[in-house]
């Protein structure tokens, strides 16, 4: 059964490119970018139980670094995002050490302010960022070619997604992944058996890190221009609903938050000013009704 | 020095507002254990109800005062006992605040949209403030009847909270859940009837301090970012204290005015970026 | 799992035909070189924010542009194609124009964008429809990063870039208020800083002195500090060019300060003067209080008549907003240039029709002019005079001479 579903997302994957228009690729592409985000925030909220605001920070990051070290010396495409997510890691380590002592709440809202200070130097550090007037980003080199369109991205954005994807499987039965299930369930039984509790969270919020500086890598492969108001908390929100209509902790569960809510803005394009009531109330109800996301119900539906 | 004087003074007043939103935000933490990301919505739709109480209906500023406090705190019993009890009785363990504050991100859309389609909120509007008269100068310092009006009202809201929780029966059940849900219910006080009047009474509250704010600041459908400064005073604070929170407020509005006199630039750009933040 | 995912595909698949509703128009084997054109029709992708904080922006103008066509049609269309609009909401948000204009582009297969009313969403769109090159005329976003330095495909400032507005503001204080010294208090973004920056110019060339400048966040909530500094600083003149929350605190302020100098206001700074009056409540401060706008006259003067009269047929149960009419003309220069670009127009014609373009649109306060190497249509203020309950047009046309040096 896993192998038919496997083969169902593998056609769709080849599908998307031969039979989709160049708007449908697109929201591939974007779907692609807002997965790898997705499951990087899983990992900190539905695997190791941690809730902090600060990824759309380590996203701003990777996406600044690709495209600055893209626009300025031209280096061959997978090295900027490989600086700029080491860039979001060690930025994300250095965040975790102070803030993973706080509690949830202020966990919480220290991680908060982290993200709009992250936005604040987006937004005023002119002479790197361009400030208020967005970055232009020239396309992506890749050897000897440049990356112009959403097509010639679409492969590549692939390939990172699997890899991401892979590394989130292999992380779910590792020891790690054990350990971080264990703090998520309780703190002072995981110390009881002999996890180094913080030393497991601060290693979460890295790999949390590492994955949004990913995604943030892969957007410059296929937009030319980054605004400094579109790394904000809606953007996150966006992100936080998939991964809670997904439902947490499930990596398929996520991935499918990632294409209904990706999607959903396509099916209320008639609505208008109707969009944000009817947003506000999809939300509320799939925390109402589906309290596992869509990954609970389609286990009750199997079971 | 008359600056620094008039600084001062303007700083007190907005304190006091930042104060009062972050009592809401802190009794509905401390009542069920929820950072409220609709806070300043729900101050934003209250401040619409009397909008619309006083020029479509033409009630008295009295009466629409009233119908804002009293929808606030309706909207606010409605989301706890429609929405959040529900959350708490399917979602396990921690993941019930992820759950909550998602349903709270859920509220705050709901009542933006819900607002935008009123014809009334497609310009900037005001409420009129009930303080009016020549202000009062004192050397330097100007203080408007406003603003004086907003720290008294302010401080009287203050003193009947601390009032309700110290000296009533509801109050210290109410006080009582926050403390320790387990207990209170063991000698009998109905946990869920009290987290919802606990949400009702911080959204009036809410409202009380959007009443204040709006002939200040001025409204619009995105007016609810000034949570964010309350969240601040909240933390500053240290978020459960409520003595502390308001010092935070205080304290909060102080430094922000001191901070915009004595530099140009930096406050106006940290505040943008406070600011565009909240969606 | 396996009704989970098939469940997303079908949903995939509803979404991507949903968004292929519009059938392509042109054959591709047919005489037509571009797509989105064929005997009977030529189809335009029309977006702006239909919903969001910046609605009113983009709503009525929008509104205005769709009039425009259809009353193009009902007069038998260009050529003797009718226009068929695709109509799209970007938001004002830069990421959701970058989805929107590819949706316009490959799927509706347009054959030129009409949109955008908010400079950054407008610049976004930029580098994509100058790969594809589709031509992008903006509708009423002043634009200025993407119209310095001009490219190809991008036209704008219908209504004037906000150097325009800078600009002819000092054009009128020097000329028409005698006065030597300014105070001026604006935005601090991209759109601000391009104000400044022409303000900056005029006033120098006009010999007024800016002796405080305070440039302040969309979202300020307490204007108390910037206006104290103006207070001090006693200049003969204080220009506001904020967007209109910020501007109506500052008006609300130096009311309560009881300043009594002239005071002059962008037009983005009052959008509507009557709620202007009724947000700060005191007439007195309106004594001496001037207001700038890109259009010929008064939103309900003489001049403007025939436009509303036209809105009024086209959207019976609609209250037009001051910015209705600076949507059409855009629509007009479109329709122009179609006409010019001759009976079978590609979209490398029409950009050669649309860089001769010099009209006067019967709206704006001065002609519609681009050229090979200018792609900023408008360039003139016009100032009123507004005394809390009546306006009055000050005589004269304003222009701003400040040029971009990128």
């Amino acid at each position: 059964m896993r192998r038919t579903a496997l083969a169902v997302v593998a056609a769709a994957v080849v599908a998307v490119p031969l039979l989709s228009t160049d708007y449908g690729v697109y929201l591939a592409n974007t779907l692609l970018v807002s997965g790898v985000l997705a499951i990087g925030l899983d990992i900190l909220l539905g695997l190791a139980g941690q809730f902090a605001f600060a990824h759309i920070a380590f996203f701003g990051i990777g996406v600044y670094a690709t495209g600055l070290l893209t626009n300025r010396f031209s280096l061959t495409f997978p090295l900027p995002l490989l600086v700029g997510a080491t860039l979001a890691t060690g930025v994300a380590l250095l965040i975790a050490i102070p803030a993973l002592r706080l509690r949830q709440v202020y966990l919480a809202l220290t991680t908060y302010a982290f993200a709009a200070v992250a936005q604040w130097v987006f937004h005023s550090w002119d002479a790197v960022t361009s400030g208020a007037n967005g970055l232009r980003m020239s396309p992506t080199v890749l050897f000897r070619w440049h990356l112009i369109d959403d097509r010639d991205a679409y492969p590549l954005l692939v390939v990172i997604g699997l890899v991401m994807v892979g590394a989130r499987a292999l992380l779910e039965n590792s020891r790690l992944g054990l350990a971080m299930k264990a703090v998520h369930e309780s703190e002072p039984v995981a110390l009881a058996s002999g996890i180094d509790a913080r030393r497991t969270k601060i290693v979460a919020f890295g790999i949390s890190g590492c994955y949004a500086g990913i995604a943030g890598g892969m957007l410059p492969l296929f937009t030319s221009y980054i605004h400094p108001d579109t790394l904000g908390l809606e953007t996150l929100v966006g992100i936080l609903t998939m991964v809670v209509v997904g439902g947490l902790g499930s990596t398929w569960g996520v991935l499918a938050g990632v294409v209904v809510m990706g999607l959903l803005p396509e099916l209320l394009r008639d609505l208008q000013v109707l969009r944000e009531l009817v947003y506000g109330a999809v939300l509320m109800l799939a925390v109402m009704f589906m309290p596992r996301g869509i990954a609970g119900l389609a286990h009750r539906s199997a079971s | 020095m008359g600056l620094l004087a008039q600084a001062l003074a303007s700083g007190v007043v907005t304190g006091a507002i930042y104060a009062l939103i972050a009592l809401s935000l802190v009794i509905v933490y401390k009542s069920t254990d929820v950072i409220n990301f609709a806070g300043g919505d729900v101050l934003m739709a209250s401040c619409y109800v009397a909008l619309l109480a006083l020029i479509s209906a033409g009630l008295p500023y009295w009466a629409s005062a009233l119908a804002a406090v009293g929808a606030a705190a309706v909207i606010g019993a409605g989301f706890d006992r429609l929405v959040l009890e529900r959350i708490g009785r399917s979602v396990r363990g921690q993941d019930v605040l992820v759950a909550m504050v998602t349903a709270t991100i859920g509220l705050s859309y709901v009542l933006k949209g819900a607002v935008r389609l009123l014809s009334v909120s497609s310009e900037v509007r005001s409420l009129p403030s009930q303080f009016l008269g020549p202000p009062i100068i004192l050397g330097s310092v100007i203080l408007l009847r406003q603003d004086i009006g907003i720290l008294a009202t302010a401080a009287i809201t203050g003193a009947a909270l601390f009032a309700f929780y110290r000296f009533t029966r509801l109050g210290r059940g109410m006080r009582a859940v926050a403390e320790d849900p387990r207990a209170a219910a063991l000698i009998g006080i109905p946990i869920v009837r009290m987290r919802m009047l606990s949400w009702a009474v911080a959204c009036a509250v809410a409202a009380v301090a959007g009443l204040l704010v709006a002939p200040k600041i001025l409204m619009t459908p995105d007016m609810g970012i000034i949570v964010i400064l309350a969240f601040a005073a909240a933390v500053i604070g240290g978020f459960t204290n409520f003595p502390g929170v308001v010092i935070g407020g205080l304290l909060l509005g102080i430094i922000e005015n001191l901070v915009a006199c004595t530099s140009r630039r930096k406050r106006s750009r940290w505040r943008r970026s406070s600011s565009s933040w909240w969606c | 799992m396996r009704r989970l995912i098939g469940a997303i595909v079908a949903l995939w698949l509803v979404c991507d035909i949903g968004s292929a509703r519009a059938w392509p128009v042109g054959d591709p084997h047919g005489p037509y070189a571009d797509p989105g054109i064929s005997d009977n029709e030529i189809v335009i992708g029309l977006f702006g924010p239909e919903s969001g904080p910046l609605r009113n922006f983009g709503f009525d103008p929008m509104g205005a542009a769709q009039m425009w066509y259809e009353m193009v049609n009902k007069a038998g269309g260009i050529w003797g194609r009718k226009i068929r609009l695709v109509i799209e909401d970007d938001k004002c948000d830069p990421t959701t124009l970058n989805g929107v204009a590819r949706k316009l582009v490959t799927v509706d297969k347009v054959f030129l964008l009409n949109g955008g009313s908010c400079t950054p969403a407008a610049v976004s769109a930029q580098e994509y429809v100058t790969r594809e090159k589709v031509p992008f005329v903006m509708l009423n976003a002043a634009g200025d990063n993407a119209l310095f330095p001009p490219t190809r495909y991008v036209f704008g400032a219908f209504g004037g870039t906000q150097f325009t507005v800078g600009g002819t503001l000092f054009d009128f204080v020097a000329k028409q208020l005698h006065v030597k010294t300014a105070a001026y208090f604006g935005n601090d973004d991209d759109f601000g800083s391009a104000n400044l920056a022409a303000a900056k110019f005029m006033a120098e060339k006009r010999g007024v002195k800016l002796v405080a400048i305070e440039r302040v966040p969309t979202n300020i909530v307490d204007v108390t500090a910037p206006m104290l500094r103006i207070r001090q600083a006693n200049p003969d003149v204080v220009v506001v060019t904020s967007y209109p929350q910020p501007a109506t605190l500052a008006m609300q302020k130096m009311s309560e300060f009881a300043f009594s100098m002239p005071i002059v206001f962008a037009v983005q700074s009052v959008p509507n003067p009557a709620g202007l009056v009724k947000n700060v409540g005191n007439l007195a401060a309106f004594k001496d209080f001037y207001y700038g706008s890109p259009l010929n006259d008064l939103t309900d003067g003489p001049r403007q008549r025939w436009v509303l009269k036209m809105y009024k047929e086209q959207f019976p149960d609609r209250t037009p907003t001051a910015f209705m009419s600076y949507g059409l003309p855009s629509a007009q220069a479109i329709t122009y240039a179609l006409l010019m670009a001759g009976p079978n127009p590609t979209r490398e014609s029409f950009i050669d029709a649309m860089s001769h373009l010099k009209f006067d649109t019967g709206v704006l306060a001065g002609p519609i002019e681009f050229g090979p190497d200018k792609r900023d249509g408008h360039n003139a203020s016009i100032f009123i005079k507004f005394d809390g309950t009546n306006s009055e047009r000050m005589p004269g046309v304003y222009v701003n001479e400040y040029r971009s040096e990128k």
